[in-house]
């Protein structure tokens, strides 16, 4: 029988051998093998593989030349893996003797390689690693595209139930569609009354997310129905909390607004992804919407989660949605004209707001690894200048200029990979440090960990840093002059290679400033975002919010007498100054919708004109320091009053006197009109960078609105209030549950925490740069003061000043560093456009600010020149002149 | 260059490749010249110590070598032959003759030791 030869052995002896010897010696091989193995199988394997070792090792030589360097043999006929194993253990040794050195490098690398890494790992999470669902790249969102003309600029907005159902039964190209929101409960029954939020979701939602439970079962159809809806699946969080993890759990019975829920299963944990909000809630019960909710067409108030038909594209899903979209317009033109479908991918729907922070981020801390680049290959240049005998010795002794290079440039990966461990661990520790920090400010942040690509890239950092960093020393020490080397005898502090160092520090500089620029022009759109004129003072002001459950709180009646109540007494506090309820406070959303005039004939919703409604209560505006500016505030007891801010007034009356006037809100009643009785500033209820939008205030005595933010303003500081108020809210109903305990300063700073991140975040690497820089130009000051020291006692003892040296370094240092401020300022000017989108209030060439990270570039400089130029000018000629 | 290739001396696997091949004649390729080695030297040499050697042997210009069919015993794979040049015999045979010169008389005391 043949047998054959080990495979790898052979493939390794293939891909290593020559071509002209391969048949020769890899026959010859097989041959005796199929001869041994006639004797013996196993001797016959293992001499085939000590053959090849031994091949490998050592292979045959050829006389003609091989063009690789790294196979340019040397007077013993060195194989490739030999130099390399040599150049390894040499160059460890070596960096052993230099303790310090080495030090200082892999120092330097694992600052700008674990920068990088952390990096790496929040992009990897957040942008490249798929979401935890099954086939995630086939979940879609669907939202309604509103009309323009009414909701400049929304183009997502959540969908009506009636048209949800529609979709559900006309497209073809999605698997299966559901519909869901959110809804809060009051849960009672063990100890303090507690908010829940659930998530309310149509039968086929653990379908569409392909989910299934840890333990029980999830909402068959028939539960998606009033009747049979009192069912409640819980979240993994929520089971241990309030079961602690309890096996029998399944059968038991919640207390939900005063109502008995059946838990009928447990989700698994990794079902909860925080930044999709509906699977990170505490539990979920069935949607359960009655006929007439479901044929509710015109309030938009629902999510549509999807999974698309395999094959088919986003593309292809918006193009049917159009179809139905239009066919829908047609079928309902007075509620739908105008309303569109958007399908938007949910890993973009998670991701998208923070691509652009991150992958500017990422360029960021690449530049802060390039500034360490140089910064090394300035270390590892001083390091070869300064072995410039041993290198010049073994040139003599016949090394090649490729040899000396080869062992350079792995002397600079041996560091490159240390410093890469460093980095790793540095940004492990830093990611594991910031995690609480990293949850509030970025989605799927609890997915953040080092996996295989991350290591990966680790790795491959390391390599390209030390190839960067070590190849232009090695390049430049490879050309040295053999003979002026040997010549110099034991010193090796001639000023030799300046022109590359100088290099260096313009590249340092001029990436610094880059990087700086960047991180003041965050800072101040940050700045600018903080000060922006919100048209209310959130300063000593206390919100906190207060849901009545609708099971409890059944007529108008007994809500507003809750509220009135509370807001009564919360005033009556020591300290408080005033106090007010709305429903949304401002910069948090909230509803918009059209309005319609009295006497003007209602239009089709597409051309109403759409405005902020929030409903509010007295003591509001002076709670938020709204200024009045015509008519009058809300007072206890009106009936169906409503104040407009300036804007809503300009955009619905022009220049007239809305006071007095009436207006219909077509959503919440067709007839129920509400006068108009004041005017108030404009306030600005979404975004911080956008412009405020028109905004009505409404109020009535007998309400049925039963969630409400209150604003306290203090004339204390506001938290020592919370506990007050409070019990102000508990003295009246044990059992209700009090949320979002916070100040509005707060609030508003919860708004910019994706600003702040990025601020935070470039801010640190731009100091990180700076001080590199600075390192970087005092390592090489030092060096050329050392080497031009004969000079400098020369000129010394002719009788320059101790002012004409330092002048003399001084301007040594600064000649590359204005030419690096000036490359960085045009490649500032030229990243400007790339920063456009992420800056608010100021201009990301703004000339001030580039003079101003000039000024401190250049300063820093000095700094780092000052102590090079202060030795230069104690150097005492005598003694300078007799050791040359 | 012809002047140091006269003048260098073998060396001690030189020779031993060499006799390889004179020995094997017409049918010496690397794998029966390593095995002749073995057999007779007790030297378990390596088949790139082997090619390495004739390919410095034939740029001396003691050996020349030629391509041979290929075999289905070596994986389809051809042999590369080498027969001794004139010069590898005199080289050889020089060598042989101051090994022998320089032993002689002293056979016994080669055994004994």
């Amino acid at each position: 029988m043949k047998s054959s030869p080990p495979r790898l052995a052979s493939w390794l002896l293939t891909r290593r051998l020559p071509a002209e010897w391969r048949d020769f010696v890899v026959g010859d091989l097989e041959e005796e093998f199929q001869n041994r193995s006639a004797a013996s199988p196993v001797g016959a394997w293992r001499w085939y593989w000590r053959q090849t070792i031994r091949c490998l090792a050592r292979p045959p030589r050829v006389r003609s030349h091989s063009s690789s360097f790294l196979y340019s043999p040397g007077p013993k006929g060195d194989s490739i893996l030999r130099t390399l194993a040599a150049d390894l253990r040499y160059a460890v040794r070596v960096l052993f003797r230099a303790p310090s050195f080495a030090l200082a490098v892999i120092a330097v690398l694992a600052v700008g390689i674990g920068a990088n890494t952390a990096i790496f790992s929040i992009v990897n999470a957040v942008l490249l690693r798929p979401l935890s669902f099954d086939e995630p790249d086939r979940l879609v969102r669907l939202f309604h595209e509103p009309p323009q003309a009414a909701f400049p600029g929304i183009h997502r907005f959540s969908v009506s139930p009636a048209n949800f159902y529609d979709w559900k039964h006309d497209a073809r190209l999605f698997d299966s569609m559901a519909i869901y929101r959110f809804r809060q409960f009051t849960l009672t029954g063990g100890g303090n009354a507690e908010a829940v939020v659930a998530g309310a979701v149509g039968a086929d939602f653990f379908q569409v997310a392909r989910a299934r439970p840890a333990m029980g079962r999830v909402f068959v159809t028939e539960e998606d129905d009033p009747a049979r809806a009192h069912v409640v699946v819980l979240s993994d969080g929520f089971w241990k909390s309030h079961f602690a993890g309890a096996r029998d759990v399944v059968g038991r019975t919640l207390r939900l607004d005063s109502e008995p829920y059946t838990v009928i299963g447990v989700m698994p944990v990794r079902f909860s992804v925080a930044s999709w909000a509906i699977t990170a809630r505490d539990m979920w019960v069935p949607l359960a919407y009655t006929e007439a909710q479901r044929a509710v067409r015109e309030n938009h108030n629902a999510q549509v989660i999807a999974r698309l038909t395999p094959g088919v594209s986003v593309t292809q899903a918006q193009t049917e949605m159009d179809v139905i979209s239009k066919r829908l317009e047609q079928q309902y033109p007075q509620a739908n004209a105008g309303w569109g479908a958007t399908v938007v991918p949910l890993q973009e729907l998670i991701v998208g707001d923070i691509r652009m922070t991150l992958v500017m981020l990422l360029a960021a801390v690449g530049l802060v690894l390039l500034i360490a680049c140089a910064n090394v290959g300035n270390l590892l240049f001083a390091r070869a200048l300064a072995r410039r005998k041993e290198l010049a010795i073994r040139s003599a002794l016949g090394a090649g200029r490729a040899r000396v290079f080869q062992q350079l440039l792995i002397e600079a990966l041996v560091l490159a990979i240390a410093g890469g461990l460093a980095g790793l661990v540095l940004a492990r520790t830093s990611l594991t440090a910031g995690a609480a920090l990293l949850a509030n400010q970025l989605p799927r942040a609890e997915e953040v960990t080092v996996d295989a690509r991350v290591l990966l890239f680790v790795v491959a950092a390391s390599f390209i840093t030390g190839i960067l960093a070590g190849a232009v020393p090695a390049l430049r020490a490879g050309r040295s002059d053999l003979n002026a080397a040997l010549k110099e005898g034991g010193r090796s502090d001639s000023a030799v290679g300046i022109r590359t160092r100088r290099v260096l520090i313009v590249c340092e500089v001029a990436l610094s400033l880059v990087l700086l620029m960047g991180a003041a022009v965050m800072l101040r759109s940050l700045l600018a975002l903080r000060h922006v004129d919100t048209g209310f003072d959130p300063r000593n002001v206390l919100t906190l919010r207060v849901s009545l459950p609708e099971t409890k709180y059944k007529t108008p009646a007994e809500i507003s007498a809750f509220f009135e109540t509370a807001l009564q007494r919360i005033r009556a506090l020591p300290g408080v100054q005033a106090a007010g309820g709305v429903d949304d406070l401002p910069v948090t959303g909230g509803s918009v919708q059209p309005i319609v005039l009295e006497g003007h004939t209602e239009l089709l919703p597409r051309d109403q004109p759409t405005v902020a409604v929030r409903k509010a209560t007295p003591g509001y505006l002076r709670a938020m320091n709204i200024p009045l500016v015509g008519g009058r505030d809300f007072a206890d007891g009106d009936v169906a009053v409503m104040l407009v801010s300036r804007a809503a007034a300009k955009l619905l009356w022009g220049d007239a006197d809305p006071i007095g006037r009436r207006v219909t809100l077509p959503l919440e009643s067709k007839t129920a009109a509400k006068q108009v009785i004041g005017i108030v500033g404009d306030v600005k209820q979404g975004e911080l960078s956008e412009e405020a939008m028109p905004t009505v205030y409404e109020y009535t005595r007998e309400h049925t609105w039963s969630s409400f933010a209150f604003a306290v303003r203090t004339a204390v500081p506001p938290l020592s209030l919370a506990q007050a108020s409070a019990g102000v809210v508990r003295a009246i109903d044990p059992e209700q549950p009090i949320e979002e305990m916070r100040t509005m300063d707060r609030v508003l700073d919860e708004t910019l925490t994706s600003q702040r991140f990025s601020a935070l975040l470039l801010g640190l690497f731009a100091v990180v740069a700076l001080a590199l820089a600075s390192v970087g130009i005092y390592s090489v000051l030092s060096y050329i003061v050392r080497g031009r020291s004969r000079e400098i006692g020369i000129r010394t003892a002719l009788g320059a000043q101790t002012a004409d040296v330092v002048r003399l370094v001084i301007r040594e240092g600064m000649t590359p560093t204005i030419i690096g401020i000036l490359i960085g300022a045009v490649a500032a000017l030229a990243s400007a456009r790339v920063m456009q989108r992420l800056v608010f209030g100021v201009s990301p060439s703004d000339p001030l600010t580039l003079a101003a990270v000039a000024g401190t570039l250049a300063i820093v400089a000095v700094m780092a020149s000052l102590v090079p130029a202060y030795r230069a000018s104690r150097l005492d000629p005598l003694q300078v002149l007799r050791a040359n | 260059m012809w002047f140091k290739s006269k003048a260098s001396a073998l060396g001690d696997f030189e020779q031993l490749v060499l006799f390889g091949v004179l020995r094997l004649d017409e049918d010496a390729y690397g794998a029966a010249i390593r095995q002749e080695i073995h057999a007779r030297s007790g030297r378990d040499v390596s088949i790139n110590a082997v090619y390495t050697t004739l390919d410095r042997l034939e740029a001396k210009g003691l050996l020349r070598s030629w391509v041979g069919e290929p075999t289905p015993q070596r994986g389809g794979r051809r042999r590369k032959f080498y027969a001794l040049r004139p010069a590898g015999v005199a080289a050889l045979g020089h060598a042989y003759r101051a090994f022998t010169a320089m032993a002689h008389g002293l056979e016994r005391r080669l055994e004994t030791k």
